[in-house]
């Protein structure tokens, strides 16, 4: 007895390995403005929570300030929240761009996909700069 | 050295429990063959191996397949495009149920493509000639009605992997345009209320992965953009 299986019983396999698919750079651009998006809704919590403090007391204020200023873990996701908003902001104006019909042909998407990758990446650093 | 690496992804459900790789070597004598030889090559050294092809120079949309992590149509896609480092990975288009090794299920792609009703539909009564157009009418419809269905478009979109049963994809949108920028139909208000919906037009993040493998070089991503503007002008 052969080991086959009715056919209609069977759960059919979807080839979707996403490392075996290759990603463009607009592609990778348009993913990394959605996900600092998802990055910036939560990490506003924290920055509303961190501003409401820093509102509620002078104490409150200094504690706020020490933490910004000398802990390291608070500077990095400070620095992670102003990174995102870097990139979430110049991505976004790709697409306002692309909704007018600027650039959304194969060529125009790869080139303002470069030119979103270095405006945000200069601005990731300068974010960085200010920060520390 | 004009030894290809071939590895196939392989199913059977009859046998297997689960799709694998598997890998051929093949001589193309240094020719640069379209990738459709090199599965022709490899029929005839197992016949078992599973393909759609019909016509052979990308008019019929069969052989569409992910070659290398992008999709496109084996039959007009050069190996010198397409393999690297002497290595091609042959995979069924994602996204979409395997039947056998590269033969996917195209249901859920027709049936978004059924939602957007593809025909002309013209409520006054038809003329003794022909509904005329005008040059530049006709023009309207460069760039949409040349789209073969192959599939190759959407499924390489991930809002169309994550909802196939919802989000029309790129393929059904760009032929949804096709008939909306028709100057002799007349149902655009009917075809953008079936489709004013969260999902079927909304789910595009403009990521033009469509773009970049359509083999016929059209741009579902801009049609797409056009039916959001005829959204917004007819909204109520």
């Amino acid at each position: 007895m052969s080991s086959k299986r009715p056919i209609h019983t069977i759960k059919r396999p979807v080839n979707l390995d996403l490392s075996s698919i290759q990603f463009p750079l607009p592609a990778l651009v348009s993913i990394s403005h959605r996900v600092t998006g998802v990055i910036m809704f939560v990490g506003l919590a924290f920055m509303l929570w961190a501003f409401s403090v820093s509102l509620s007391s002078p104490q409150g204020f200094e504690a706020v300030k020490d933490v910004m200023t000398d802990n390291a873990l608070a500077k990095l996701i400070t620095w992670g929240l102003l990174a995102s908003v870097a990139i979430h902001f110049v991505a976004g104006i790709r697409h306002l761009f692309m909704d007018m019909h600027v650039a959304d042909t194969l060529e125009g998407g790869q080139r303002t996909a470069q030119i979103t990758m270095v405006a945000s990446a200069v601005l990731v650093i300068l974010a960085g700069v200010w920060v520390w | 050295m004009s030894t290809l690496q071939v590895s196939v992804y392989r199913y059977n459900a009859e046998t297997d429990s689960a799709p694998y790789m598997q890998d051929f070597e093949i001589d193309t004598h240094g020719r640069d063959l379209m990738v459709l030889n090199i599965l022709q090559m490899l029929k005839a050294k197992d016949s078992t191996l599973v393909f759609r092809a019909s016509c052979r120079e990308g008019v019929c949309g069969s052989d569409g397949m992910n070659m290398n992590g992008k999709n496109g149509l084996a039959c007009v896609t050069p190996l010198s495009e397409v393999v690297k480092n002497n290595k091609l990975v042959l995979r069924p288009l994602p996204g979409l149920p395997v039947m056998r090794d590269l033969v996917v299920d195209m249901a859920l792609f027709y049936k978004q493509y059924e939602r957007i009703q593809p025909y002309l539909q013209n409520e006054n009564p038809a003329p003794a000639i022909e509904r005329l157009q005008s040059p530049e009418e006709r023009d309207k419809l460069d760039g949409l009605y040349e789209c073969i269905l192959c599939a190759c478009c959407s499924t390489s979109c991930p809002s169309f992997w994550w909802n196939p049963d919802k989000f029309v994809g790129p393929a059904g949108l760009l032929w949804a345009y096709r008939f909306m920028a028709d100057s002799r139909d007349t149902a655009t208000r009917d075809r953008l209320a079936e489709i004013d919906d969260p999902f079927s037009v909304f789910r595009c993040r403009g990521i033009m992965n469509c773009v970049n493998v359509c083999p016929k070089g059209l741009n579902p991503t801009r049609a797409i953009g056009k039916i959001r503007e005829l959204l917004m002008a007819n909204a109520t």
